[in-house]
């Protein structure tokens, strides 16, 4: 890597490590601080977390789908690397969304699971992106894992609001809490919340510049072996 | 166009010879059903009967999903895959007529284990046979076009029995929930609803022109 | 003398891996290039971005060039690959057909029956493909290659698996397709069949390219010596 790369890579490592810890710091004040709802107790307080991750599971796959798009159409490596970063970063954040639902929804409604239309959607996100990972890694040559996981990327988010539809179609639209618009929260509870779903987009950030970084270290090494092994013969 | 009578000629021509693709998906669909009376026999109630059309799109999805891995596997033998990626044309009609020749032999299967649920499940299903064949059709459609676009990209990784039926499930959702719920409002109350049908065109439609666009990147080496 | 194929700075990468070295090169109408080198030089990759099988990382490809988009670019070139590309459970009259229809010949049941004519097939017209002997596939995958007219005929190690009687039927036809005015490429280790055919020789190694000068190409023994020499000058130069 160049001088300037790496210079770059750690100025955008510093000020996205600095911005998450801000964000965090924050949130978590507003959070310990926030009232506790009535009716549900202090369990409702995972909502805190809960909502921001579904918004990094949804932008992570939403990401996915766009750097695989502009792969294949500028079939620059960069964009395959930030399609599979932001594949992982957001698998994550969707495991984090489906452990930590059905923490709350057993403290508040008694069960783990229902098939509701968000828990559905969200679960079917889960399974599109652990075979998207799957697919890349089975996938031999890195040219045509990129190729393929563009096409399935793109296949699978316009799935989204198809499989919304369809659940709902199929009656989902039992449980869950509905849309948390205007005036449905409690007073005191949206400052903790926004500023949750900014914490969200700074972690996603944040873990996303890693991940690049590895990848980056990584083609950097396999260049220099594939050099050395040349040179070698 | 051309291009695309070419290949599905190729293909049922190639599957009249040798019926094997057929034959698998046909038996295959009639042990599951079988197995599926077997390990959940419908109790007398209109309830209890509820959930029996779910399990006629279960048994097409099985079928499905084995022909759909053949349709590439053959291609493979003396690259004759290459053969479609040398082809001076819009490749999404190679697509198009590999696509229709899995929804020409699936209809067909659909149409056998239909009769054969029937008389496993007791269900009288000449009143609504049009009607339902249309929802098949429309579920086998939806099926075909993304299974096409996968079995391609499957049949070129490792695992490739395993990463088909992985790929293309969790996107099969919409179809499936709108044909279920279709061939349940049909069986039970000899309605046709039309949110479902809508459901079932506009995925069609989607999966259709997102595999027709992204096959030209799909066939390249 | 019209241009057939012209590469400008044409590169494959497959990640960190450079397959092939940016490569300049024109080919003219009437004329053959051989293409030499070691195992997994690259040579089958060139070829495969010639045919549109693959795309280039870097560069450009430009077959008969009045450019056009890749469709039409597909339609100017043959290939004759280590495989047949034939469909086992049809016909070689089938296949053939197949083939005109996909390439967009028409009348393409007369195509094809000229084709089968062209390579002394039509005694086995009617056999299944599967069922073809090693040289007879060979035979019938030129046919198929040469079914729709192309300017650029490809063939990667074209004489692997013929009997001398077979292998030189294909020089012959070769040969006559040249002087009809194909261009030629064609991947080989059989340094002695090619001599006869092509005007210069390119060689691989390990993706980078270096031309034989024309004189190596008159006889088998003067090419073997510069094209050893030429491998040893490339793996020394590191």
């Amino acid at each position: 890597m160049t001088n300037e790369e790496l210079s770059r890579n750690s100025s955008l490592l510093r000020s996205s490590t600095i911005g998450l810890g801000v964000c965090a710091l924050l949130w978590a004040w507003f959070v310990w601080r926030a009232p506790i709802d009535s009716m549900q107790g202090p369990i409702q307080k995972i909502l805190y977390v809960h909502v921001p991750c579904v918004l990094g599971a949804y932008l992570g796959f939403a990401l996915t789908a766009a750097s695989g798009a502009l792969y294949l159409w500028r079939r620059d490596e960069r964009w395959d690397r930030l399609a599979a970063a932001c594949a992982e970063v957001g698998v994550f954040f969707c495991t984090l969304v489906l452990l930590t639902g059905p923490i709350w929804a057993k403290g508040t409604w008694g069960r783990w699971w229902t098939w509701d239309l968000r828990l559905t959607l969200t679960l079917l996100l889960y399974l599109v992106y652990v075979s998207y990972l799957l697919l890349r890694s089975f996938t031999e040559g890195s040219e045509r894992a990129a190729r393929f996981g563009a096409v399935y990327a793109i296949a699978g988010l316009a799935v989204v609001p198809l499989n919304y539809f369809a659940i709902d179609l199929a009656g989902g639209r039992t449980v869950h809490p509905e849309n948390l618009g205007r005036g449905s929260l409690g007073a005191g509870m949206g400052l903790p919340l926004a500023l949750g779903m900014l914490t969200a987009v700074m972690a996603f950030a944040y873990l996303l510049v890693r991940r690049l970084e590895v990848s980056e270290l990584r083609a950097a090494l396999d260049r220099a072996q594939a050099d050395a092994a040349r040179s070698e013969m | 166009m051309n291009a695309l009578l070419a290949v599905l000629w190729k293909d049922l021509v190639s599957e009249w010879r040798s019926r094997d693709r057929l034959v698998a998906m046909g038996v295959f669909a009639l042990l599951v059903v079988v197995v599926l009376y077997l390990a959940a026999p419908p109790g007398a109630g209109p309830e209890a009967r509820a959930h029996v059309p779910g399990l006629l799109w279960v048994a097409y999805l099985f079928a499905g999903v084995l022909g759909l891995n053949r349709a590439f596997a053959t291609e493979l033998e003396n690259e004759a895959l290459s053969l479609l990626a040398l082809a001076p044309v819009e490749r999404g009609f190679i697509f198009l007529g590999k696509a229709l020749a899995s929804f020409a032999l699936l209809l067909v299967v659909e149409a056998a284990t239909a009769v054969a649920f029937a008389l496993a499940f007791d269900l009288d299903l000449w009143p609504v046979a049009g009607r339902l064949a249309l929802v098949a059709a429309l579920g086998a459609a939806g099926l075909c076009s993304l299974g096409t676009l996968f079995s391609a990209i499957a049949v070129r990784t490792q695992y490739r029995e395993v990463m088909l039926p992985l790929l293309l499930l969790p996107l099969l959702v919409p179809v499936l929930l709108g044909a279920v719920r279709a061939t349940n409002a049909l069986l039970l109350e000899g309605t046709l609803p039309w949110p479902a049908l809508q459901l079932l065109l506009v995925t069609d439609g989607v999966f259709g022109i997102v595999s027709f666009l992204t096959f030209e990147v799909v066939l390249d080496e | 003398m019209s241009l057939v194929l012209r590469t400008r700075a044409l590169e494959k990468r497959f990640g960190p891996l450079v397959a092939l070295h940016p490569l300049d090169l024109e080919l003219a109408a009437g004329s053959a290039l051989a293409v030499l080198g070691p195992n997994g030089a690259g040579k089958s990759t060139l070829l495969r971005l010639f045919a549109g099988l693959a795309r280039p990382s870097a560069g450009s490809i430009e077959i008969h060039p009045e450019g056009g988009s890749r469709s039409f670019r597909r339609r100017s070139v043959g290939l004759v690959g280590h495989a047949s590309f034939l469909t086992p459970t049809l016909t070689t009259r089938e296949n053939l057909v197949l083939a005109a229809r996909l390439f967009g010949v028409e009348a393409p049941g007369e195509a094809a029956a000229r084709a089968l004519a062209a390579e002394e097939l039509l005694p086995v017209a009617e056999r299944r493909a599967g069922a073809l002997s090693r040289g007879l596939a060979q035979r019938a995958a030129i046919a198929r290659a040469l079914l729709h007219d192309p300017k650029l005929v490809l063939l990667d190690e074209p004489w692997t698996g013929l009997d001398a009687r077979a292998a030189a039927r294909l020089s012959q036809r070769l040969a006559a397709e040249k002087g009809a005015g194909r261009a030629l490429v064609i991947v080989t280790h059989d340094l002695g069949r090619v001599v006869g055919l092509a005007e210069r020789a390119l060689l691989l190694v390990r993706g980078r390219a270096a031309w034989l000068e024309a004189a190596a190409v008159r006889d088998t023994a003067t090419l073997e010596a510069a094209a050893s020499a030429a491998v040893a000058r490339m793996e020394s130069a590191r």
